[in-house]
């Protein structure tokens, strides 16, 4: 098991490098850094020397893999790929376009997005799991179908749909939370709380129909035939035998979900004004500020990677056959 | 000739798929087993149900993709022929009544009047600032009273043509119903007749009014959300067509040779799993962008380079969304040819090539077929977000998402602006919860085993 | 014995389908009795599981009883509420499934699994619980049971995750257990573990065992009367000997006829012509009539009732009005002998072929050993005759197959066609030679491609080998390649699905046929089968191979068609054969003490044979024991066999043994034997 879950950390290593390369090829290669600071400087007048000089401001004035005139380890270290990149592994982001200092961003903004995304997350799993149970439970009746019906209807809504109606509907109309903005410690409460239902309400039809499909499909198999042989009542079957299979393709999933999260976060933490990192990205991705952008797709792909990690570890206590590997 | 046609890539892609699609409905004819999945797909009522509610949204797409430039009129008998600079639709043409009567910015659907005060200088010269009266929307209303009583002869007129064409569609519709006993005729009929009842009043009623109102510039917004319709159409089907390559290349080719080319290909698309799908989006569209940017030369026409960032789109969320598709196939692929069958084709020295398209290929087709139909309501929503958040279509092409950001800067107005957000959702609803019913009885009627985790929007 | 403990009483069960539904059981009525271990009897489909499933109330979602009662000691458990029925599951009757793999759950311990029908129905919890289902454990045989039952359902083998089953089905000592096909997914070794074990549980707590099978060996072997089915009814019912001794029923007759045996090596094995009839419609007259030889008239005009003959015995057949039919011919075990012709030329020629599998573990999964497959084979197979690889699952039967055909790489030894090596050829290089050689697989359903016609399938081998000079020459053959198989030409516009088990195994004939083949390797073809579609493939296999003299390496776990098929045997343990010989030879006389023991656990229609009972299970093949691999299990071991593997001895002419206890007896020219 240790073995398994030792692969497991060291086979993240590659990933984040391939990703590193992703992005440097992205925003390097296919457009030029000339063509950047083109973009940046805008309508100003565009003269080669106003080029040269936000690129220096930048840094992304010296080569981009391999710094011939520089000497020694310099050759490799002094290019934009080592500078903008590799410097990404020790999490040094450089500065965003206003020139505030991004790993101090985002040290302010995880709590925020956490505070956030958490909740989500585990509100969510916990109401989709425990939909799709009953759901399953009642199978093959009406209130099975009406049950599929509307998780098949809640997912044809867009997730702005439930942003938009949602903060007028709570805010506007009803007064019940702000319309907008964070406070920190427990008043972030009254913020979060609206954003929370909002994304647990927006994956609520993939979700439960999801794993009311998991569930289904475990009660087909041979071993509830074995259960319900023993006599067991269908709760027993539901709770003791059927949960703990369909766990593991469940947390396959939950996998899948996390970037979809993130997603929902970034949209939601805009619209609700919460100072994170998903309403961060957008900023920049609006003000087309690549340093940023840069930045949280490596943030994002290293928390998709720890999340990866954390579904293997926790298969180790729903998988026996994984633990015995 | 009094057009010039124009050929925007999308739309020869588009209609390209749709001679695929009918090359495929002929060939699947000839084959019994190929046709039984569908035969089994169309003797559902919730089929049918959603591809009579499809079809209206197909049609007003294809026709919004036929492109030509209208010759101006001559100038002087003898000079060449000259068109004008602006590509309509056949769309466009249908719908000019409400492509040309533009207003000066809100108002309200079926309103006379503008949703905002002005300066208007009355007949005696006086200055009142009020709400004043709309250039076309009930234009024709020579006193504002009446109104409700015109709405509502338009409306009952409306609703006559329909209940007429309903009757007139059964008749029309007997001789199909002997031919394919199965199919649940009588749903499509009853799906019908809702449609036309919502369909005729509004079409006359759009003649004398703004439908759903006019938005920030004074745009119909009947029209832009007919307009959205073609953008969700090509972004749903051409960026699954984007993604098939990659997807069902390197599924079977993994699935197949297993080994490195396997390791390789699961490295990949791990990795780019890895990047949160919107970030990985975002900035392939923002270089995109710096690239069309710098290159205007490229690029004559507005209507091509919207075109164009419509097309990269597609194939962005192609190239991004092909791993799931990959994942599937390679599974079923290790599957596969552990079979025997392609154990005996091994032992007559068949080509791993001939293996691949003539034993695996034709055996996870559904699987394909099936990706299709469940990531087109996936994509339109996706576009949505995208758009809002500004990594999406062209400013310039209308589509749901541009539409909601436009509008959801009103939202805060007092009182509020809700016309062209409701119209931009209903319209997406519909064709959204059509399209993941469909892709249900697709499924089911396949293979029901395929499980796809569906990229939430 | 007192009156029946459960009576099924005309019951009736429809399993929903998309053609309607299928009456899966159509009035059904026998008796079980305290103590009685009863036999439901059919081929695949006959309705026999549904039956035990509609006792349950476990059908699946599609299936209801439509008519009938199950009465448990005079009670109606149909007519029960769904919570009285589940304190009657587990507690008063119970019931074990064909596939233990699949019956248990993966994710709890074995010690759970039982311990929850302990704490369902009797006070019992906790540790009292635990200790109870330890008990159980050492009850059905499971060594080491206070290790075992902490373990998981994949850590355990096949045979014992079969005990495992029976532990909890007899956690509170139910009244009746109904065992469903309880043996059909294991090894025939092990097969006779789990029916001794069923058999002695059965005496020692004088339950009613309603037992369903396919298999007639196993009936004789366990079952005190017995009830055959077909297309949803009983067609007969009768005291076991007199079952055995004289079947009533047409279809009775047949299924007995069609077993291969050595009396019947001289001539072809009676089939049933035709198949199961669709259970989807009414019935007018006979189900069997469409199948049967001795219809006549009014067995399509009338369909016929359960005759009551005396002594127990019913048959539902028109011909028993006039009487008892004559007892089955006797076995003639000392049949006529196949004259032996002479040897033929040595096709293929298999030297020390070994076939390893890496294992790879740890962090760098490198390669910390390998899966000894196929461990150093050999052997010779000769123009027109057959050698059958016999052994249980794992024994590397299969991969030894694929590797002679190089579908699996060798990892050393020798292959050699007509004297030209074949192992390390590149794939080009071996497709000119591919013609020559082909193979029939296991599962008909799976050994040919759904989305091909049949023309296509049998047109694919000769394009890629090009044989014939065009399509058009290949295409004129098709019809001809069908009626060597006995199908109809006009089954080449078709795909696979519309055919049946036993045509597309044809098909799957034909195939390899196309290309001329003169050595086929059949891996398992007949073992998807049912007994009586099993005997037409075997006649096809024999009539094939003295058209065409082509050799066939057979592999099989089924000895009976071993000998009816065979001309020399080679039988594999734990990737190495253990002895080689003439099918007299071995099957009349078998010298290695793993070949006594697996001949004698077949269950056959005789009995009276005394079981070699081997204790324990095959060991992996990754971790072979040292020296003679059989020894741990070996009645007869000594202690030189732990010290290293024994040589191939020869025994006369055409025979070897791999065992120590013949060193001595290995006279006539044995050098290599005598001077070792």
């Amino acid at each position: 098991m240790l073995a398994y879950i030792v692969r497991r950390i060291l086979y993240a290593v590659p990933i984040l490098i391939g990703v590193n390369l992703i992005t440097f090829v992205l925003f390097f290669v296919v457009n030029t850094p000339d063509d950047m600071a083109r973009m940046q400087l805008g309508t100003r007048r565009v003269t080669p020397e106003a080029i040269e000089k936000w690129k220096g401001e930048h840094g992304y004035d010296r080569p981009l893999l391999w710094n011939a005139s520089a000497g020694g380890l310099g050759k490799a270290t002094q290019t934009v790929f080592f500078e903008k990149s590799v410097k990404l592994f020790a999490l040094e982001f450089g500065a965003a376009e206003d020139g505030r200092d991004i790993a101090n961003e985002i040290r302010a903004r995880v709590g925020p997005s956490l505070a956030l995304a958490v909740p989500v997350f585990l509100v969510g799993l916990a109401v989709n799991i425990t939909f799709a149970l009953f759901l399953a439970f009642f199978r093959a009746t009406y209130l099975d179908f009406w049950g599929v019906t509307l998780c098949v209807g809640m997912m044809s809504i867009s997730a702005l749909f439930y942003i938009i109606g949602g903060q007028y509907v709570a805010s506007k109309l009803w007064h019940l939370v702000p319309i907008s903005g964070y406070a920190g410690g427990l008043d972030a409460l009254k913020f979060v709380v609206l954003p929370v239902v909002i994304g647990v309400v927006s994956s609520f039809g993939t979700s439960a129909r999801f794993y009311r499909t998991i569930f289904v499909e475990e009660l087909t198999r041979d071993y509830v035939r074995t259960a319900r042989a023993k006599g067991l009542a269908e709760t027993s079957v539901m709770f003791g035998h059927v949960l703990r299979n369909a766990m593991i393709p469940i947390l396959t999933g939950l996998v899948v979900a996390i970037p979809a999260l993130f997603f929902g976060s970034l949209i939601t933490e805009s619209f609700f004004g919460i100072p994170g990192l998903g309403s961060y990205t957008i900023d920049a991705i609006q003000a087309q500020d690549f340093a940023v952008v840069r930045s949280m797709v490596f943030i994002g792909s290293v928390l998709y990677v720890l999340a990866l990690l954390f579904t293997d570890i926790s298969y180790t206590f729903v998988d026996p056959r994984v633990r015995f590997e | 000739m009094p057009f010039l046609p124009v050929f925007l890539t999308t739309d020869v892609l588009l209609w390209l798929l749709v001679c695929v699609s009918a090359g495929y409905g002929w060939y699947c004819r000839r084959h019994a087993h190929l046709a039984a999945p569908w035969v089994r797909v169309f003797q559902t009522r919730t089929a049918v149900v959603s591809v009579v509610i499809l079809t209206p949204y197909l049609l007003v797409g294809l026709a919004d993709s036929l492109h030509f430039r209208t010759r101006l009129e001559q100038v002087g008998a003898g000079s060449a022929a000259s068109y004008s600079p602006e590509v309509l639709s056949l769309l466009d043409i249908a719908a000019s009544h409400l492509r040309s009567r533009r207003e000066k910015t809100y108002s309200a659907p079926f309103a006379t009047r503008l949703y905002a005060k002005e300066q208007i200088e009355l007949a005696d010269g006086r200055q009142v600032r009020d709400f004043p009266r709309l250039q076309y929307g009930g234009a024709h209303l020579r006193d504002e009273e009446e109104r409700v009583v015109d709405m509502s002869r338009r409306a009952a007129a409306g609703l006559a043509a329909a209940a007429a064409l309903w009757i007139l569609l059964a008749w029309v519709v007997k001789p199909l119903r002997r031919r394919w006993a199965a199919v649940p005729w009588g749903a499509a009929w009853w799906t019908v007749g809702p449609l036309l009842v919502i369909a005729a009043p509004v079409l006359l009623l759009s003649e004398g009014y703004h439908v759903f109102g006019t938005d920030k510039v004074g745009q119909d917004v009947l029209y832009l959300s007919l307009k959205s319709i073609r953008t969700s159409l090509v972004i749903g089907t051409l960026t699954t067509l984007a993604m098939l390559p990659f997807g069902i290349g390197f599924g079977i080719v993994a699935g197949y040779f297993r080994g490195w080319v396997d390791d390789l290909i699961q490295y990949v698309y791990t990795t780019l799993n890895s990047i949160p799908g919107v970030l990985l989006i975002a900035a392939a569209v923002l270089m995109m962008q710096v690239y069309v940017d710098m290159r205007p030369e490229l690029f004559p026409t507005a209507a091509e380079r919207a075109d164009f960032r419509l097309l990269m789109l597609c194939g962005i969320l192609g190239v991004t969304t092909w791993t799931g598709l990959t994942r599937l196939l390679r599974g079923e692929t290790l599957k596969l040819s552990e079979l025997e069958y392609i154990q005996a084709a091994h032992a007559f020295g068949v080509s791993n090539a001939r293996i691949l398209t003539r034993h695996i290929l034709p055996n996870v087709a559904h699987i394909v077929i099936i990706t299709v139909a469940l990531e087109f309501s996936a994509l339109v929503l996706t576009e949505a977000v995208l758009s809002y958040i500004g990594v999406g279509v062209d400013p310039a092409t209308t589509s749901f998402g541009t539409m909601i950001n436009a509008a959801r800067l009103e939202m805060s107005r007092e009182p509020i602006v809700w016309w062209s957000i409701a119209a931009a959702f209903a319209f997406m609803l519909v064709l959204v919860l059509a399209a993941n019913l469909f892709a249900d009885t697709v499924r089911d009627g396949f293979d029901p085993r395929v499980r796809m985790v569906a990229i939430a929007a | 014995m007192s009156g029946p403990l459960l009576a099924v009483e005309s019951l009736q069960t429809l399993i929903d389908a998309s053609q309607g539904p299928v009456r899966a059981v159509d009035g059904v009525s026998f008796e079980l009795r305290t103590g009685e271990c009863f036999a439901l009897v059919g081929e695949s489909g006959c309705g026999k599981s549904v039956t035990a499933l509609s006792i349950m109330r476990l059908l699946p979602e599609a299936g209801r009883i439509a008519a009938g009662r199950v009465l448990l000691d005079g009670a109606d458990l149909l007519a029960l509420p769904e919570a009285a029925m589940r304190a009657v599951r587990g507690k008063r009757v119970a019931m074990i499934f064909q596939e233990p793999s699949t019956a248990l759950n993966p994710v709890l311990t074995v010690g759970r699994q039982i311990a929850e029908v302990i704490e369902r129905h009797s006070g019992l919890s906790g540790d009292a619980a635990r200790r109870r289902a330890l008990e159980l454990l050492e009850a059905v045989g499971i060594p080491d049971g206070a290790r075992r039952i902490d373990e998981y359902a994949f850590q355990l083998s096949g045979g014992l995750r079969q005990r495992v089953m029976i532990a909890a089905a007899l956690a509170v000592d139910p009244e009746v257990l109904i065992a469903d096909e309880p043996t059909t997914a294991l090894d025939v070794t092990i097969q006779a573990q789990i029916l001794d074990l069923l058999a002695k549980l059965q005496a020692e707590r004088g339950m009613a065992l309603l037992l369903i099978t396919h298999d007639l060996g196993i009936v004789a072997k366990m079952a005190q009367r017995v009830a055959v089915m077909y297309a949803g009814e009983i067609v007969e019912v009768a005291v076991r000997d007199e079952f055995l001794r004289a079947p009533q029923h047409p279809y009775s007759q047949k299924l007995f006829e069609s077993l291969p045996s050595p009396g019947r090596r001289a001539g072809e094995l009676a089939v049933i012509r035709g198949q199961v009839p669709a259970l989807t419609g009414g019935f007018r007259g006979c189900r069997f009539a469409e199948r049967c030889d001795l219809a006549f008239e009014r067995c399509r005009e009338e369909a016929p009732r359960l005759l009551e003959l005396g002594g127990g015995r019913r048959a539902r057949c028109h011909l028993r009005e006039a009487g008892l039919a004559p007892p089955r011919q006797a076995e003639l075990s000392s049949g006529i002998e196949r004259p032996e012709a002479k040897p033929q030329r040595t096709l293929l020629d298999v030297d020390g072929l070994k076939v390893h599998f890496q294992i790879r573990r740890g962090i760098f999964r490198r390669a910390v050993g390998y899966v000894r497959a196929v461990d150093g084979v050999s052997f010779a197979l000769h123009e027109g005759r057959t050698l059958a690889l016999v052994g249980e699952s794992g024994c590397g039967k299969t991969t030894a197959g694929k590797a002679l055909l190089q579908l699996l790489a060798p990892t050393a030894g020798s292959v050699r066609y007509e004297g030209a090596e074949l192992a390390g050829l590149s794939r080009a290089a071996m497709r000119p030679r591919r013609g020559a050689m082909q193979m029939i697989f296991q599962d008909p359903y799976a050994s040919l491609n759904p989305r091909m016609r049949v023309a296509e399938i049998l047109l694919e081998g000769m394009r890629a080998l090009g044989v014939g000079r065009d399509d058009a020459q290949r295409e004129a053959r098709l019809a001809e390649l069908l009626g060597e198989v006995g199908l109809p030409g006009e089954a080449l516009g078709r795909y696979p699905h519309e055919f049946s088990g036993g045509q597309r195994q044809r098909i799957a004939v034909a195939r390899a046929l196309a290309v001329n083949p003169r050595l086929i390797v059949c891996d398992e073809p007949t073992s998807a089968l049912d007994v009586s579609v099993q005997a037409q493939i075997l006649n096809l296999l024999r009539s094939l191979q003295q058209r065409r003299g082509i050799a066939y390496l057979f592999i099989t776990h089924n000895l009976s068609v071993v000998e009816y098929l065979a001309h020399e045997v080679a039988v594999m343990y734990l990737g190495r054969i253990v002895e080689r010989g003439t099918v007299q030879e071995v099957l009349r006389d078998p010298k290695h003490p793993y070949t006594q023991a697996l001949l004698s656990a077949v269950p056959t229609l005789e009995g009276g044979r005394e079981i070699i009972r081997l204790s324990g299970e095959l060991p992996s093949p990754a971790n072979p024991p040292a020296g003679c691999h059989f020894h741990p299990r070996c009645p007869k071991a000594r202690p030189e066999c732990r010290a290293a593997y024994p040589e191939n001895l020869p025994l006369g002419e055409s025979r070897t043994v791999a065992c120590v206890l013949y060193r001595g007896a290995s006279g006539e020219g044995s050098s290599a034997a005598s001077s070792s």
